[in-house]
């Protein structure tokens, strides 16, 4: 059973000799990526507000939150759900320290003092979830972490003076910076998609380095890394750090996006979605999260008009949902990027079969 | 070594009362610093409070009716942590799960009760519903995953989705109270001092029956667990098989039979802690999370696998939990929080654990 | 903690492995009792003895997977018996498993790459290490010591028996090793893998001195200078291999009642 199957990239650069230049080797390599980025770039041309931010926006924050999650859960074998935790805890940091329609709270700094700040503390939060984690056996990371995350939903909910309880914040503008309102669509969505990619590549990329690999070492056999020189609980802390920056990204352009936060942004459901998004996409390989959140705001958009026209009731989302995640886990445990890969596999074999 | 019900001192070869004397002859100061708190907090309950007291520390009756409720709630806790705990130690689940099986006990115990008029009667139906639940879902799905506790576990989530949504569908999302009977309506005298009036009169603490009842229930429900994990020979199995899962198929017990009874108890116990809430509290969506989060952070503070774990932080989570809503309104789940928090960067195996 | 000069400085003096007084108990189990044991920078040494007789846990108390209950442990004169595992593998320390403890999902070249890594700088770069690094040329170095390059870009999940015990020995050989503990490693080769094994052995540097736990005493008896058998968590005899082997006690309590050769 491949649940955590880890990526496996191609070898560290060092590529066998082929006919073509090692440029056109990589864009053959990485059409599909490069494909949908183009895509991605030109989307603004021929889609509406609508799509912008409820489809696509939401789409990428939510996958780049799940990346974090999947980044600690893939190459690192710690399930975590406090990264929701984490980025809803940037969300409020910036409503805190921000403009929002609460004078009594809000701080009202600028946008630039007040991003910087909210990641610090987000990621401040990430690393002390991880700290607490770190020693545990694996299995326990789930229980912690969810303890951690409905801790937080409640202090949300009965916490005034700071959260602003069961209202939370609204009228959270995006700043306005270089001569550009960044809270409109179309900018907004270049805004999303350029940390959204930046958070993929930096991943990818970081998967095959010293940190990334040892990481990997530390999930397939954390005694043995430990008698080859590295510090277990350390590396372990500073991926849910990495992780946690990633998370922290997520929540604030959440919380631009949205215009609004309050506990509900993070309670208990939402944080399973998470890792529903995760799992169901696939936790081997960075666009799994991506995938896993396509899907998932699909179907949130559009599900309630597909089980009306089935007949069934169309507010048993989550049920729709809990069916789905849990098919996905009973026969493709790795998800759509393990379907995939077992597709090209066959695909690469009967290739083979047919060359002879 | 045996670690689910607390044989860990006595297999090291002395007993309980010798590691303890151990520990006490190792920390001289820290005994006495304990020992002190100790008797200045038994001073605290029963004696009458003198008159600066009250300025600083409120009325004792705040004190004492949140102290109280907070140590029927750790009952409560107690009776939804343990079967959790229970089910980890012995088949390595983190059954997430487990507070939707405490909110369908509880609403199913509702409706029974409702039927027949018997608050008692809901018990058995509670229990009997969730451990067929339990059955089944050891049965029909957790046997084919042996060994693979991740998987186990998000199969558990998504079943909790699942369960959550039809019972909200059923039930709808209104809270429902559960009817304490008739004949344990009403306070009863207890012989804790509350006040001296100014009359000589001594003021004793009413406090309500159903709780103390529930308490000595909860109470009960763990000496007997513990008589039959020590005493019968299931239980000797259980432990056996929570120290070694190999060595239990290798002898030949029915392992999958030992889980599947062992799930379903844990899961009518949920059931049955369900009534419980429903009466102290109130039935509605979102209880199952909260519920979930309490046998969490009861088995992290307490100790993953251990009974009297169970009950040890559940009577510190219940009573830190009531001290914090009456105290410190703004900020009362930090409490239990903070002393999570602190448990894990500490002794990350819980109070009674072993790694 | 010394700086490296002053642990480079001691290393000529004393000994490379020091234990004093240890012991480990696991529960009311004396797995270890009192033992005091040393063994020179360069020595060549064997720990025998029958299952049980404490040979692992001697092991795991030097590399620090479990710390004694009493006693001390030190390596080339420091004090490590409170460090963790990996400070002591940074210091020289390296050790082998008697299974076989890889990293199955990644590739060959990876597990050769993070036992390079794991004692050099750089362990939480960002940035990948190109293939000119000199790191890369040590990794494959050490995968052709080992007879592994053919299946360097295969998941070590994949490779046979034999192939995973080499790469266990790839990976106690990374980096600049001063002193390595091999447990069992001739379980389960076959007669040509042990004659490799034995040629790898042999033709290590002279300034690393290991200590060899084997049941298999014709290969272990033939890559050491001196021997020490244990019994029951004690050390029961120390000398050299043709000693050992001539002792009537050590016959009867060792090789007369296991039957190994």
């Amino acid at each position: 059973m491949a649940l955590l199957q880890s990526a496996q990239e191609s070898a560290l650069g060092i590529g066998s000799a082929q006919r073509s230049g090692p440029f056109a080797q990589w864009v053959s390599r990485n059409a599909a990526i490069l494909l949908l980025g183009l895509f991605m770039i030109l989307f603004p041309a021929i889609a509406n507000d609508f799509f912008l931010r409820q489809i696509a926006g939401w789409t990428m924050i939510l996958g780049m939150i799940a990346l974090s999650l999947t980044f600690l859960a893939g190459y690192g074998g710690m399930v975590s759900l406090a990264q929701m935790t984490v980025a809803g805890l940037a969300g409020y940091m910036i409503a805190v320290l921000g403009v929002s329609s609460l004078p009594k709270v809000s701080l009202f700094w600028p946008w630039w003092a007040a991003v910087p700040l909210a990641i610090v503390i987000a990621t401040a939060f990430g690393t002390l979830a991880g700290a607490l984690s770190a020693r545990t056996e694996g299995i326990y990371t789930i229980m912690i972490t969810l303890a951690l995350a409905t801790s937080f939903f409640y202090l949300t909910l009965q916490n005034w003076p700071i959260f602003n309880g069961f209202s939370g914040f609204t009228t959270i503008p995006a700043p306005h910076f270089l001569g550009v309102d960044w809270g409109k669509a179309v900018p907004l969505y270049y805004l999303i998609l350029f940390f959204a990619a930046l958070s993929y590549a930096v991943v990818l990329y970081v998967s095959r380095a010293p940190f990334g690999l040892a990481l990997q070492g530390v999930r397939d056999n954390p005694r043995r890394m430990e008698a080859i020189g590295y510090n277990v609980t350390a590396h372990r802390i500073a991926a849910y750090a990495f992780a946690a920056v990633i998370a922290a990204i997520g929540g604030i352009l959440l919380v631009w996006q949205n215009n609004q936060i309050s506990p509900f942004s993070v309670g208990v459901d939402v944080v399973i979605n998470l890792l529903i998004i995760a799992v169901v996409g696939g936790l081997g390989h960075p666009i799994g999260p991506f995938i896993g959140a396509l899907i998932y705001v699909m179907l949130r958009t559009f599900a309630l008009d597909a089980l009306v026209a089935v007949g069934l009731d169309g507010r048993r989302f989550q049920t729709l949902i809990g069916l789905g995640f849990l098919v996905i886990v009973l026969f493709s445990p790795d998800g759509v990027v393990g379907i995939w890969r077992r597709l090209r596999e066959r695909a690469r074999s009967s290739q083979r079969t047919s060359r002879r | 070594m045996s670690t689910v019900f607390g044989e860990g001192e006595a297999a090291r070869g002395g007993g309980r009362t010798d590691a303890f004397g151990r520990w006490i002859g190792h920390h001289p100061i820290w005994a006495l610093i304990i020992a002190v708190a100790v008797i200045f907090f038994v001073w605290l309950v029963l004696a009458p409070w003198p008159a600066g007291f009250e300025d600083v520390l409120g009325k004792k009756l705040i004190f004492i009716n949140a102290l109280f409720n907070g140590i029927t709630l750790g009952g409560l806790y107690f009776l939804v942590a343990t079967g959790f705990t229970l089910i980890f130690g012995l088949m390595r689940n983190v059954n997430l799960a487990h507070g939707s099986l405490y909110l369908f006990g509880g609403y199913m115990g509702y409706e029974a009760g409702d039927l027949t008029g018997s608050w008692l009667f809901g018990y058995v139906i509670a229990f009997i519903s969730c451990a067929i639940v339990g059955m089944a879902m050891q049965f029909l799905i957790f046997r084919r995953m042996e060994g693979q506790d991740l998987r186990q576990t998000l199969v558990t989530l998504g079943l909790s989705i699942i369960f959550s949504d039809l019972m909200v569908w059923v039930w709808g999302g209104n809270a429902i109270q559960i009817d304490t009977p008739d004949y344990l309506e009403g306070p009863v005298p207890t012989p804790i001092i509350v006040a001296v009036k100014s009359s000589g009169e001594t003021v004793f603490l009413y406090y309500p029956l159903v709780r103390l009842v529930i308490f000595a229930a909860a109470v009960a429900i763990g000496v007997g667990m513990w008589l039959a994990l020590n005493r019968t020979r299931v239980g000797v199995m259980i432990r056996a098989g929570v120290d070694d899962r190999n060595m239990l198929s290798v002898l030949g017990y029915r392992v999958q039979l030992l889980f599947i009874l062992v799930f379903a108890f844990g899961a009518g116990l949920a059931g049955m802690a369900g009534i419980v809430g429903g009466t102290f509290q109130s039935l509605s969506l979102g209880e199952d999370s909260h519920f979930l989060l309490a046998s969490l952070v009861v088995v992290i503070v307490g100790g993953m696998g251990s009974i009297p774990g169970a009950a040890l932080g559940a009577l510190i989570i219940g009573v830190s939990e009531q001290i914090g809503t009456v105290y410190f309104q703004n900020y009362s789940t930090v409490l239990s929080f903070l002393i999570m928090v602190i448990v894990l960067a500490l002794r990350p195996q819980g109070l009674l654990g072993r790694r | 903690m010394s700086s490296i000069a002053e642990r480079m400085a001691a290393a000529g003096t004393g000994n490379a492995i020091e234990l004093r007084g240890v012991s480990r108990r696991f529960g009311a189990l004396a797995a270890l009792s009192d033992v005091t044991l040393s063994v020179r920078p360069g020595e060549r040494r064997a720990v025998l003895g029958s299952n049980g007789a404490g040979k692992t846990t001697l092991l795991n108390c030097v590399t620090g997977d479990f710390p004694p209950t009493s006693g001390t442990v030190r390596f080339f004169g420091e004090d490590v018996t409170i460090l963790p595992p990996h400070e002591r593998i940074r210091r020289g320390l390296r050790r082998t498993y008697q299974i076989s403890l890889l990293f199955s999902r990644l590739s060959v070249r990876d597990n050769v790459y993070l036992a390079c890594r794991g004692v050099s700088r750089g362990r939480f770069s960002f940035i990948r290490t190109r293939a000119s690094d000199g790191l890369m040329q040590s990794v494959a170095d050490l995968i052709s010591l080992v007879h592994l390059e053919n299946v360097a870009e295969r998941p070590v999940g994949e490779l046979a028996h034999g192939q995973q015990r080499q790469l266990e020995i790839a990976l106690a050989l990374a980096g600049a090793p001063r002193f390595i503990l091999f447990d069992e490693p001739a379980a389960g080769l076959s007669p040509t893998e042990r004659s490799d094994l034995v040629a790898i052995l042999t033709a290590l540097p002279a300034h690393i001195g290991y200590i060899i736990i084997e049941h298999d005493m014709a290969v272990a008896l033939r890559v050491v200078e001196s021997v020490t058998m244990m019994h029951n968590g004690r050390i029961f005899k120390e000398g050299t291999p043709s000693e050992i082997e001539a002792d009537p006690e050590v016959q009867e309590l060792y090789l007369g009642s296991s039957g190994h050769a």
